[in-house]
């Protein structure tokens, strides 16, 4: 029996080296992907994402070992670029050890309380359990107990109002997203996607303020037609509207200059504290009025 | 008018809720009328069901005035999928856990124990659920009204739609979180209880049980969702998510086993503590969006409070427990070699595993504070921690079965045949191929298993007769050792290969192959498809054609993809569908071979009816149980474990 038992060991040991020993068996590329943490994934190795950025990652590792690479030099020339963290077991270091430390004190303080229960011991008188309490003490128990109760309601109560903004904003409206959106446009100077933007949300919903935005954005864009249209049908309905005088006339500038200073004068007469009154005024002196001397 | 009723059952909910705390605590310090507050644990699982009830019925109706309805439901959803969307998003998933937990709490009122340790159990879940009352309707109220009313909504998340084990994974899984309360809260009882506390363990247990088995069938259900419908040919990633729900599984088994043994208080109350707070701390994990993972419900503010809460069931189970209740004398020396001994062993290297889950799921989350650097794990790091330490305890259990005969000789010598068993498995199959050293030893330990249970069931067969209801423990390793097979199996053995073919050309791994026949494009109500039809050949025999697809949601903008799986006794045959060129005229197409899978969602099953029957036994007998002489060794002597 032992001798049975002693012959299937070696050949269980054989089984086992020779399965431990051949690593090589499988694709190297896959061997050395499989070690390499996709960035761009949750938890998914080089080799067994599709996300691009995993198959540039393999198609490097390809070159490497086709150039002749070993296993670690391709390792190493991922950590030197992308840091300790691309490997999927990366050397326990600083708030890694952790990992391994937790786990091996949990060990220690099982296996010690486990020695400790199995150790015999003296029998201890066992103290008396703590009986009913009287009834000043549970009342005093009672007292503490139930505001905690209350406490605990009103603290989730008071919590959820302060951190809670609503679990999900409300829908966003649309519009808004999209003036906002076009407006960000205008900042980066992209005029002709911010006018789009702005068009968009006229279709929606119309509104001067946003076409005056969209006729700046036009003629900031170059589109001066695009723009003094635009400009026409807000003045159209409010004869007196400021922004669309200044943007109608800067607009006007490129193709018919003479009534564009005109209608920079009125802009001017009829807005005189208007951020851009000082800059047009300049402009208007730079350029002689038509028909003047 | 649905919403505002819904509003109103939760609000009634948490006045119910907090109202039965204090009539419970009423009961434990001044005897007050049990029924009373029994009543108010049944009115509390009232409110629950009326708000579940009140949610089923707006995404039934379509009510899209109601918030969750209109983030979740949509008019192109499936009955079925409608019904089970009430737990596909966080809100609408804190009723159910509400309703389950309810139940627990009023299933547990209506039981008799001892009466000041049953009130002040009744406290514990009490606080508890008046927590997650508050949550839901302060900071998660799925029944907020929405203005203006959408006309459709999106429907819930496409991968959430794709399996029918959606309408009982979830609830299975949340049977499991919820019943291990129980436990909890007799241990938080015992020491306030004082004498009416003791033995506390062995009522708890089955209700442990029955958390247990659920909790099993829930992680298998999980594993098997993931197999069946995230496409990547895998069932267990290491997620964080599945992570949480493995941790009190761990602890929860850890408990159940050390119950068996009697004088362990101290084991008792820190593993049933332990295992619903990493319930609490897997809610908060999943919940909070700390953490990013296939099955997180996305950001929410509940993170902060949910923390709160941990911390203090933590402060407060430990001032509570940490008291240790003197254990009675023990004479003799233990045995190194005995069942207890083992049991005990097994507890910790099962602690131990909790310790590396653990450590390694919230280590993400403690880098960045501790040391500015955004950590991530990874599979490979569990392959080098849990998996040894798993087979370990596989070995250990192996051993227990032969350690009933008292002689130790004798049961060295009825461990000769596991032994040589799981030795011979490792040698002729080392010998045959190669599936690396984790997966061999693991062929090898559960040889050793199974072998040791099936010597066991003999033994036990001829000494005793047939009596099913001793064997839940035999059936519950087996599954286990099914699970081992599957798994190392299914990880040693799987290959796999991925290419693009054009209609007519084939794609082979090893004797399996498609051949490509066709690709359909299909324009649903809610969704759009396009299917590969693809020829299956097993071994030159041509199979059925199948069709895996892509689907592409436009409401939420996703696409999904759903696997072909052939399901075989020794290996499934798993195709997705990665990319279909424009014209129709050819497919990626990714064929994988997937050995003994079907061993692990077997075995899963097996492992959790082994649960249940203990847990049927264990309710079935507990007067018989506490009557029984004491099975340790180690207590022998004592006398006074009572």
């Amino acid at each position: 029996m032992a001798l049975v038992l002693v012959a299937l060991a070696a050949a269980a040991g054989i089984g086992l080296a020779r399965s431990a020993s051949d690593h090589g068996r499988q694709d190297p590329v896959r061997a050395v992907a499989a070690g390499l943490r996709c960035p761009a994934c949750q938890g998914e190795s080089v080799a067994d994402s599709r996300s691009p950025i995993a198959v540039a990652m393999r198609q490097v590792v390809a070159d490497q070992l086709a150039q002749g690479q070993d296993r670690d030099e391709i390792r190493r020339w991922f950590v030197q670029r992308y840091g300790a963290d691309v490997l999927t077991d990366p050397p326990a270091r600083g708030v890694r050890l952790l990992l391994w430390g937790v786990p091996a004190l949990a060990l220690l303080a099982g296996g010690y309380a486990a020695v400790r229960t199995l150790r015999p011991r003296a029998g201890r008188a066992r103290p008396a359990a703590p009986s009913m309490p009287d009834a000043r003490g549970a009342r005093r128990a009672w007292r503490v107990a139930s505001v905690g109760v209350v406490a605990l309601v009103v603290s989730v109560a008071v919590a959820a109002d302060r951190l809670d903004p609503p679990a999900r904003p409300v829908p966003a409206d649309p519009v808004a997203v999209a003036v906002q959106l076009a407006h960000d446009l205008e900042t980066q100077n992209r005029y002709d996607a911010a006018a789009q933007m702005y068009q968009e949300a006229l279709r929606e919903r119309p509104d001067d303020g946003v076409r005056l935005r969209l006729a700046f954005a036009l003629l900031r864009a170059g589109d001066s037609t695009g723009a003094q249209r635009t400009a026409r049908e807000v003045l159209a309905r409010e004869p007196d509207s400021p922004d669309g005088l200044l943007v109608l006339g800067l607009a006007q500038r490129t193709t018919q200059a003479a009534e564009a200073a005109t209608t920079l004068r009125r802009f001017l007469a009829v807005a005189p504290a208007h951020p851009a009154a000082a800059e047009i005024k300049r402009l208007l002196a730079a350029q002689p009025a038509p028909g003047g001397p | 008018m649905l919403g505002d009723l819904g509003t109103a059952s939760l609000a009634v909910g948490l006045a119910c809720a907090t109202l039965t705390a204090l009539l419970w605590l009423r009961v434990a310090l001044f005897d007050a009328s049990v029924r009373t507050a029994r009543l108010g644990s049944t009115a509390t699982l009232a409110a629950a069901a009326v708000a579940c009830a009140l949610l089923e019925t707006a995404l039934l109706r379509h009510d899209f005035s109601v918030r969750f309805v209109a983030e979740n439901g949509g008019r192109h959803v499936p009955l079925y999928y409608t019904l089970t969307s009430l737990w596909s998003a966080l809100d609408g998933s804190l009723l159910l856990w509400l309703l389950v937990l309810g139940g627990y709490a009023a299933l547990l009122a209506r039981r008799a124990y001892p009466p000041r340790l049953h009130a002040y159990a009744m406290v514990v879940v009490s606080v508890v659920m008046l927590f997650f009352f508050a949550l839901s309707s302060f900071a998660a109220n799925p029944f907020r009204p929405v203005s203006p009313v959408p006309a459709d909504g999106p429907g819930p998340n496409p991968l959430l739609q794709q399996h029918p084990a959606m309408g009982v994974h979830p609830p299975l899984l949340y049977a499991g979180y919820l019943g291990l309360v129980v436990p909890f809260a007799f241990a938080l009882a015992a020491p306030l209880a004082g004498r009416a506390g003791r033995g506390w363990a062995r009522m708890a247990r089955p209700w442990a049980l029955v958390a247990w088995a659920a909790l099993t069938g829930g992680i298998g259900l999980g594993a098997w969702w993931s197999y069946a419908v995230l496409g990547w040919g895998g069932y267990w990633a290491w997620d964080p998510v599945e992570n949480a729900s493995l941790l009190p599984w761990l602890t929860a088994t850890a408990f159940l086993h050390t119950t068996l043994v009697r004088g362990r208080a101290a084991w008792h109350s820190a593993l049933a503590c332990a295992s619903f707070l990493l319930v609490l701390l897997g809610t908060f994990l999943t919940r909070s969006g700390a953490v990013a993972s296939v099955h997180a419900f996305t950001d929410s503010p509940l993170g902060p409070m949910l923390l709160g809460f941990v911390l203090l069931a933590v402060v407060v189970s430990t001032v509570l427990t940490g008291r240790r209740a003197p254990e009675p004398a023990r004479t003799g020396r233990p045995r190194a070699l005995s069942r207890p001994t083992l049991v005990l062993v097994n507890g910790v290297l099962l602690v131990t595993i909790a310790a590396v889950v653990l450590i390694g799921t919230i280590l993400p989350l403690l880098s960045a504070p501790l040391d500015g650097t955004r950590v991530s794990v990874g599979p490979a790091y569990y392959q080098r921690t849990a998996v040894p330490l798993a087979v370990v305890v596989l070995l250990v259990l192996g051993a227990t079965p032969a350690m009933r005969v008292r002689d130790r000789s004798a049961a060295l010598r009825r461990l000769a045949v596991p032994a040589g068993a799981g030795l011979g498995t490792v040698a002729l199959i080392g010998l045959l191929s190669r599936p690396g050293p984790a997966a061999l030893t693991a062929f090898g330990a559960a040889a050793f298993v199974l072998t040791g249970l099936a010597g066991d069931l003999v033994h036990r067969l001829r000494r005793s007769g047939p009596r099913p209801g001793r064997l839940a423990g035999l059936v519950a390793h087996a599954g286990l050792a099914l699970v081992a097979v599957g798994v190392a199996g299914s990880s040693a053995y799987g290959r796999d290969a991925e290419r693009t073919l054009r209609v007519g050309e084939t794609l082979r791994v090893g004797d399996v192959a498609v051949r490509l026949v066709g690709v359909d494009r299909t324009g649903g109500s809610g969704s759009m498809a396009v299917r590969a039809r693809l020829v299956l050949t097993a071994s030159g025999h041509a199979g059925p054609t199948i069709t895996p697809a892509l689907r592409y949601h436009p409401a939420r903008d996703t696409a999904v993809t759903v696997p072909a799986i052939g399901t075989g006794l020794l290996h499934d045959t798993y195709v997705t569908l990665i990319a279909v060129s424009e014209d129709s005229g050819s497919a990626t197409v990714r064929l994988a071979v997937n050995p003994l899978v079907g061993l692990l969602w077997a075995g899963g099953a097996l492992t959790a009816t082994g649960g249940l029957l203990a847990a049927a036994r264990s309710a079935r007998r507990p007067a018989a149980r506490a009557g029984r002489p004491v099975p340790a060794p180690v207590a022998v002597g004592s006398g006074a474990a009572r």
